[in-house]
């Protein structure tokens, strides 16, 4: 069934159409569209593959445009079908034939430059530390935009204590991946990142040279420009470090793949040594910190849950902190609606999709008092979503909160004993 | 884009939007197929309807212009029954999905028919209540489906089936008009129509709202796994289980290509790979009687020769063995890219016999044959793998899958138990009814659409209606 020459499309195969997929799909629970449906898509993959319907077939371009690209459907399909390695394919296909639309060359564009990523981010970060975007969140599409912003800011502003001691035995190196938006919008999950992993003996180094990780260029169809950052990104991680650290589920799924993009055997390796930040502190335990008296909700980012099948690790890390009293909400595994940047191109898809899990997380009783996530554009989503509802619920990594209760055990302060 | 008449396509946008009228090839191309893999048609037009009132103008304007129709559900049915041809409008019923109501001391629930069966056993469970017909295909399959197929599934061995579940039912019927069948309190006086309706497979009009019972969740449940060295032993035990009196809630058998299928996927239940069949028994009802009947289930077990037999007593453990065997028709893609699913419902007493015939068959003609059952109801489920791509191979699955339904036939059997004859099953109708029954079929079809306009040209052959005249069969 391996023939290379069908690239992607061979990973169809084993669909027999039994329909399994179906309540896994967002789009699909927010049409009852079969268009809009995995099932639907793989007919619709499968027609292109074939020649039966071309690759600027309006119809075809706007349902494949419209999958959200969680993998949901992977989860619940019991034939194994690579729906994900198909979706790849098609789209890179149709964008050899028809281009990107603009919008998402524009938005691309600004991730793939430093000379546009760097003015785009202080403009945000001035939004968001003058409070204008707190102030001018709500359900408009412009609101939206200030909600994600706003749901990017710290719980509280705290001054960067001294790096923390080690509580566990030595475990070896990590390079810090930074990404775009995490370093630009979420420094402090980085910080976060770089503490808890400490406390659990990992050495974390820094690396210099390394880009954005091209998730959203290959999720898009570009995976010219996905690539070039992939090679970029490889030049500068070989032979640093034992492990590559990743906080985010969307970078971390297309890294773990480097392997299947750049097909070198450098690619390869590398992309074996990407381990989420979960991933490493539940190998370490992770060391249990101090109290943390919160109701918390958890909703597995899709990259995490499906693409790179981590399921238990990050409740581990939530375990690991007494008194967070922990709940996932009916629907907690399906998509937010974020996607990367599916929520600029199809923006009222993007909102059928997270008004389901807002409305789930409004029923909730008690109501939590934060919602915890591991990738910067659910964090965004779902805070955007939270605000657009008035609900004065804020979002956070998981490393936040273990951080958090390290802190609360008094691990940070300057005379803290070892 | 389709061949649909320009006008037509207005009106119904006129009716539900022009967003919910599908007329562009790749769209109609999602509708070309429901679950069963060797049928494929793509319609005229999909509309999707999102009220009843949109129901309703839609059948009419179609009664009006004289165009045929086919309603569908989530589309997972095996018989290739929500399919819709060049010249037919397939009406998907899936953005009608709201659950009107729970009445949890009549243990009653009002429903849409897109409304997706797991989700009413959800919405009905903090009641202590559930809607028991069960098919694997549960998570995704709609009610409304379940209505025009008579659904079964696992736990109909004890329930019933699907029919035996709706008490009323508000129809729209193929002209049009309105009728309300059946009452909600239970057994009217006069013909059963909702039985009559319940299972016509889409022939009789649409349901535009469902009255369902509500079953208590029984206080205690204990699934049972039994492995077995050979199909024949544990199609006995079957027998033995059956003949004691004990009605199981469910008893279901995969054989090893089916285990094995299962074990590989993401919903891998634990079940031994090196066993030539295992049998799920699950028993329900009060503590002491669960606890009763499991002894006796676990002696007759062992009588037949279960190899090893573990019980699950948590409900995360249940849960996990019921998964492998409600997902393994989707699993069967593992095996081969293309299967024939079958459906045949043999007496208990002749499983065994029918089972190696079924091998014998398989083995003949050098196919994979995988089996997967709702044993306690002799309603087999044979699988039978392959690649479309092989004409010769293709054209010896056909012939196999003929003899296994004469087979089935012959052992004093139907052929359908529960997924419906659909465009799948017509030809073999002739098999088990005489023409007089096949033409009475016709005339109560005729009754309540006489121009055969609802899911037309299937079920019923329609030389049986009409004039005799030959007619090639496919």
């Amino acid at each position: 069934m391996a023939d290379d020459s069908r690239g992607g499309f061979a990973a169809l195969d084993p669909c027999v159409h039994c329909g399994f997929c179906l309540p896994a799909c967002p789009t699909y629970l927010a049409t009852g569209d079969e268009a809009d449906s995995p099932r639907g898509r793989i007919l619709l993959m499968r027609a292109l593959e074939r020649g039966e319907l071309r690759a600027d077939d309006p119809a075809l371009g706007q349902h494949l445009d419209a999958c959200l690209g969680c993998r949901g459907c992977e989860g619940a399909c019991p034939s194994g079908v690579g729906y994900g390695r198909g979706l790849e394919s098609a789209r890179e296909r149709i964008t050899a034939t028809v281009g990107l639309p603009a919008a998402a060359r524009f938005v691309l564009g600004i991730f793939a430059r430093r000379r546009w990523w760097r003015p785009a981010v202080t403009m945000a970060r001035w939004f968001r530390e003058t409070g204008l975007a707190r102030r001018f969140r709500g359900p408009t599409r412009t609101g939206f935009l200030f909600g994600m912003l706003d749901a990017t800011t710290p719980d509280r502003p705290e001054p960067t204590p001294r790096p923390p001691r080690a509580r566990s035995a030595p475990r070896g190196t990590v390079a810090l991946f930074r990404g775009c938006v995490m370093d630009g919008l979420f420094d402090h999950v980085h910080e976060a990142t770089r503490r808890t992993l400490i406390v659990n003996g990992y050495t974390v180094v820094e690396v210099e040279g390394q880009v954005c990780c091209g998730a959203l260029h290959d999720h898009a169809g570009d995976r010219a420009a996905a690539r070039a950052l992939a090679r970029r990104n490889v030049a500068a991680f070989l032979g640093q470090a034992d492990w590559i650290v990743v906080n985010s589920a969307g970078c971390g799924a297309l890294l773990k793949d480097l392997g299947h993009l750049l097909g070198s055997p450098e690619a390869e390796a590398l992309g074996r040594s990407v381990r989420d930040v979960t991933e490493l502190l539940a190998a370490a335990g992770p060391v249990t910190g101090g109290p943390v008296e919160l109701e918390a909700c958890y909703d597995p980012p899709c990259h995490l849950q499906h693409a790179q099948r981590v399921h238990r690790e990050p409740l581990a890390v939530l375990d690991a902190i007494p008194g967070l009293r922990l709940r996932q909400l009916p629907g907690a595994d399906r998509c937010c609606g974020s996607a990367g940047i599916y929520g600029a191109l199809h923006p009222e898809m993007s909102r059928a999709v997270l008004d389901e899990k807002v409305a789930a997380i409004a029923a909730a009783s008690p109501p939590p008092d934060v919602v915890l996530t591991g990738n910067p554009g659910c964090l965004m989503q779902i805070g955007a979503g939270l605000g657009a509802a008035d609900l004065p619920i804020p979002v956070a990594h998981p490393v936040e909160l273990l951080d958090r209760s390290y802190r609360a055990a008094g691990w940070y302060d300057p005379a803290s004993p070892s | 884009m389709s061949g649909a008449d320009p006008d037509l396509v207005r009106a119904l946008g006129a009716i539900v939007g022009p967003r919910w009228v599908k007329i562009r090839d790749a769209e109609r191309r999602t509708y070309e197929a429901d679950g069963l893999p060797t049928h494929a048609s793509v319609p005229m037009v999909a509309v999707l309807p999102g009220s009843k009132a949109e129901v309703i103008a839609i059948v009419r304007l179609l009664h009006e212009r004289r165009v045929a129709w086919v309603a569908r559900g989530a589309g997972t049915g095996l018989s290739g029954g929500a399919l819709a041809d060049a010249e037919t409008v397939l009406i998907p019923l899936t953005r009608m999905n709201k659950i009107l109501g729970i009445d949890p001391t009549a243990r009653r629930a009002v429903i849409e028919p897109g409304v997706v069966n797991a989700r009413l056993s959800e919405a009905a469970a903090p009641f202590g209540l559930g809607y028991a017909p069960d098919p694997s295909s549960q998570a995704a399959c709609t009610i409304g489906g379940n209505v025009a197929e008579n659904a079964g599934g696992p736990h109909c061995l004890k329930y019933g089936a699907t029919t035996a579940h709706v008490v009323a039912l508000e129809v729209v019927l193929p002209d049009g008009s309105l009728a309300t069948l059946g009452c909600p309190q239970g057994e009217p006086w006069g013909p059963d129509l909702v039985g009559l309706f319940v299972g016509s497979e889409g022939m009789f009009g649409i349901a535009l709202e469902i009255t369902v019972r509500l079953e208590p969740v029984p206080a205690a449940v204990r699934t049972l796994l039994a492995d077995f060295g050979s199909v024949r032993a544990a199609t006995e035990s079957v027998g033995a289980i059956i003949a004691s009196g004990i009605v199981p809630a469910a008893l279901e058998l995969l054989d090893q290509a089916c285990v094995r299928a299962v074990e590989a996927s993401i919903y891998a239940a634990g079940y031994p790979t090196d066993a030539a069949a295992v049998l799920l028994v699950e028993l329900d009802g009060t503590r002491a009687a669960v606890e009763a009947e499991t002894m006796m289930v676990e002696r007759f077990l062992t009588e037949a020769g279960a190899r090893t037999i573990r019980s699950a007593e948590t409900a995360e453990a249940r849960a996990r063995l019921w998964q492998g065997r409600k997902k393994a028709f989707g699993a069967m893609g593992r095996i081969a890219p293309d299967l024939v699913v079958q459906d045949a419902v043999v007496p208990r007493s002749a499983l065994p016999d029918v089972l190696d015939t079924i091998t014998e068959v398989g083995r003949r003609y050098d196919l994979t044959i995988a089996n997967v059952f709702h044993a306690g109801d002799g309603n087999l489920h044979p699988n039978i793998c392959y690649d479309h791509r092989d004409l010769a191979l293709r054209e010896r699955v056909h012939r196999a899958s003929k003899e296994i339904m004469e087979a089935c036939v012959a052992a004093g059997g139907s052929i359908t138990g529960e997924h419906g004859v659909g465009a799948d099953k017509m030809e073999y109708m002739p098999l088990i009814f005489d023409p007089t029954s096949l033409a009475t079929m016709c005339a109560v079809r005729r009754a309540f659409d006489p121009a055969e306009r609802a899911n037309p040209r299937k079920v019923v052959p329609t030389r049986y209606c009409r004039e005799w005249r030959p007619e090639p069969i496919r």
